[in-house]
């Protein structure tokens, strides 16, 4: 019974961005989109938290996965940390 | 064929001419294998994420184009040869392209590139907000 006013207060209906938004396009090019997806640390956050779908998410990984080998977003820290 | 997308970091100091010709030389593999560019794109120079092999800049240069595997292997090859070339990467965006669809894509690259030419001075703005919020974003951390 105690949860319940927490979950009140921390559950917000999180929706993927992707899934809304038919015409975003995931792409590792697109830098100022997948800024949104990492930690200020530069790791990837978890579905859990941004709310994106199992399918995108894994396609999101991907692109950050290739925007850091050609070093658009770094591996760890900030840029130019 | 295949349609590949291809991205190379050149060292900063590299000059104009020393990077059209690495372009040329890339282009010419590529054409010589019975392919075609679809896009060629210098998205200039631009800060890296990390350094490599101690250059904190890089002059980025994409292409889009068909090709056949072995053309690939040929410029990676040379790209690694080369020192002026810091980091490349290649990704197969289809499996198969047919003459038809490479006239669509590069009709399709053409009126992207003529959209951006109008836009840039806007686009120009939005990046040095950008830079302020990313140097704000780094003093933060520390």
């Amino acid at each position: 019974m105690a949860q319940k006013p927490q979950r009140k207060l921390f559950s917000r209906k999180k929706v993927c961005r992707f899934c809304a938004d038919k015409e975003a396009v995931i792409d590792y090019k697109d830098v100022k989109t997948l800024r949104n997806f990492v930690s200020e640390r530069g790791k990837i956050i978890p579905r859990r938290i941004v709310g994106t779908c199992a399918t995108h998410q894994r396609q999101l990984c991907e692109a950050i996965k290739l925007a850091r080998h050609i070093a658009l977003l770094p591996y760890s820290g900030a840029a130019q940390g | 064929m295949r349609r590949y997308e291809t991205v190379f970091i050149l060292r900063p100091s590299q000059s104009e001419d020393e990077i059209n010709a690495i372009i040329e030389n890339t282009k010419n593999i590529i054409l010589n294998d019975h392919g075609s560019i679809i896009d060629l794109n210098k998205w200039g120079m631009k800060k890296l994420a990390y350094t490599i092999k101690k250059e904190i800049q890089g002059q980025y240069v994409f292409c889009d184009f068909a090709g056949t595997p072995a053309s690939v292997a040929e410029f990676e090859r040379k790209f690694r040869i080369d020192d002026a070339v810091l980091k490349y990467l290649t990704i197969k965006t289809a499996d198969a392209i047919s003459e038809e669809e490479i006239g669509k894509a590069i009709a399709e690259a053409d009126a992207k590139q003529a959209a951006q030419v109008r836009e840039t001075s806007e686009d120009e703005e939005h990046t040095v907000v950008e830079e302020n919020e990313t140097i704000e974003e780094t003093t933060d951390e520390d």
